[in-house]
């Protein structure tokens, strides 16, 4: 995929969501400021801000985007990658907003959550996106699969101190969950958003 | 070569059905096909279009098999939805350059082709003319219209004028309109069997 496709799909959709991230990005300042020690409140917070971002994507949502994008010459993997930079984005900008406000209570451990809120973040939208293509009980089960994966990656990282680990397993977790996305966008017929 | 063949194409799931629809569109030609439902013809205009797998029966565009050459359909066929698009005119330009994005485009002669079509479609709304617009900046050899408005027939037909088009709509009245003169229509309507 080029970069310019991987961006052009960026950017429309973060477009659409504009004022949603900036609710996140505000919430997640507050929250910051109200919870400003341990790595607990970002990974908690902006992991479901990154999960509701990902279920967000689902089709029928912006059904324009969709239109074009199922239309394009595009590989499902291309998509995946594409629309899983969108909530990872705005999670993201949402993680470094809480690491703001963190840091203005006087935290000194920010940056050091922030990292790990980064890769909680990946680990839990990569696999909410695969809910948000889907119906009824997998659904729901892809979405606590979601928060598993980022509550994994801070039990490892910061319960069994083992940052490399916590950090080994939310790449994983997010490169299979793409992966299965990608696979389920090729094979998607959009007829349910008639 | 017909540029779309569908042979007893049928579509089941997800709580919907549609067809079985034989056609052929050849280059040049244009076809608009009448389907007594609204969402029967989206789903068809899906499937020639590549965008949906047929569960039964053959489509091809331009020979491309869409269960496993997509991509090569979608480079060939562009689809231009029924539904409006939520646009105003001041997005034109960020339309456009995620349209030429898409489908790996030079942006800047994607809007130079895309300002060209605008003026032709002057008078359109702009919730018709970017859908349309957007499906031309791919240059595709087909291009097919999922229950399009029946208003704005002959300036669609006009723009479209020398490249295959595939319509599907819900009633007779409105596929008689993009079969209509003076644009030397060269199709018809087929109802599926």
């Amino acid at each position: 995929m080029t970069l310019r496709a991987l961006a052009g799909v960026g950017i429309a959709r973060l477009y659409v969501q504009r004022r949603v991230l900036l609710y996140a990005c505000a919430a997640a300042f507050v929250v910051g400021i109200l919870q400003p020690e341990g790595a607990i409140g970002p990974v908690v917070f902006c992991s479901l801000l990154g999960i509701a971002m990902a279920l967000s994507q689902s089709p029928g949502r912006h059904p324009h985007l969709d239109r074009c994008e199922q239309g394009a010459p595009l590989f499902g993997r291309e998509l995946a990658r594409a629309k899983g930079l969108v909530p990872y984005l705005g999670a993201s900008l949402a993680a470094l907003c809480y690491a703001s406000a963190q840091t203005v209570r006087g935290s000194h451990d920010a940056p050091f959550d922030l990292v790990i809120a980064l890769a909680a973040v990946a680990a839990s939208t990569s696999t909410a996106l695969c809910a948000s293509i889907r119906r009824g009980w997998p659904r729901i089960l892809y979405i606590l699969l979601a928060f598993t994966a980022g509550t994994m990656t801070y039990a490892l990282a910061v319960t069994a101190h083992a940052l490399l680990a916590g950090f080994a397993f939310a790449a994983l977790a997010s490169f299979l969950a793409l992966r299965q996305y990608g696979e389920a966008l090729a094979r998607y017929d959009p007829v349910e958003e008639l | 070569m017909p540029l779309l063949r569908m042979r007893n194409a049928s579509f089941e799931g997800g709580g919907a059905s549609a067809g079985p629809v034989t056609l052929d569109v050849y280059p040049g030609e244009r076809m608009a096909l009448a389907i007594g439902s609204a969402r029967e013809a989206s789903i068809v205009a899906l499937m020639a279009s590549g965008i949906v797998k047929p569960s039964h029966g053959l489509v091809l565009i331009d020979d491309f098999d869409p269960r496993i050459q997509s991509i090569n359909c979608k480079r060939v066929a562009a689809l231009v939805p029924h539904e409006p698009c939520g646009l105003s005119e001041s997005e034109f330009v960020r339309y456009v350059v995620y349209r030429a994005a898409l489908w790996k485009i030079e942006p800047r002669r994607a809007l130079a082709h895309a300002q060209l079509l605008r003026k032709r479609l002057r008078g359109m709304h702009e919730a018709f003319a970017f859908p349309l617009i957007g499906a031309l900046v791919g240059m595709p050899k087909l291009v097919v219209l999922d229950r399009p408005a029946a208003a704005y027939a002959p300036q669609i037909l006009a723009v479209l004028e020398g490249r295959a088009v595939f319509s599907t709509h819900a009633g007779s009245a409105e596929a008689r309109a993009f079969l209509a003169p003076p644009f030397a229509a060269s199709g018809h309507g087929r109802t599926p069997a």
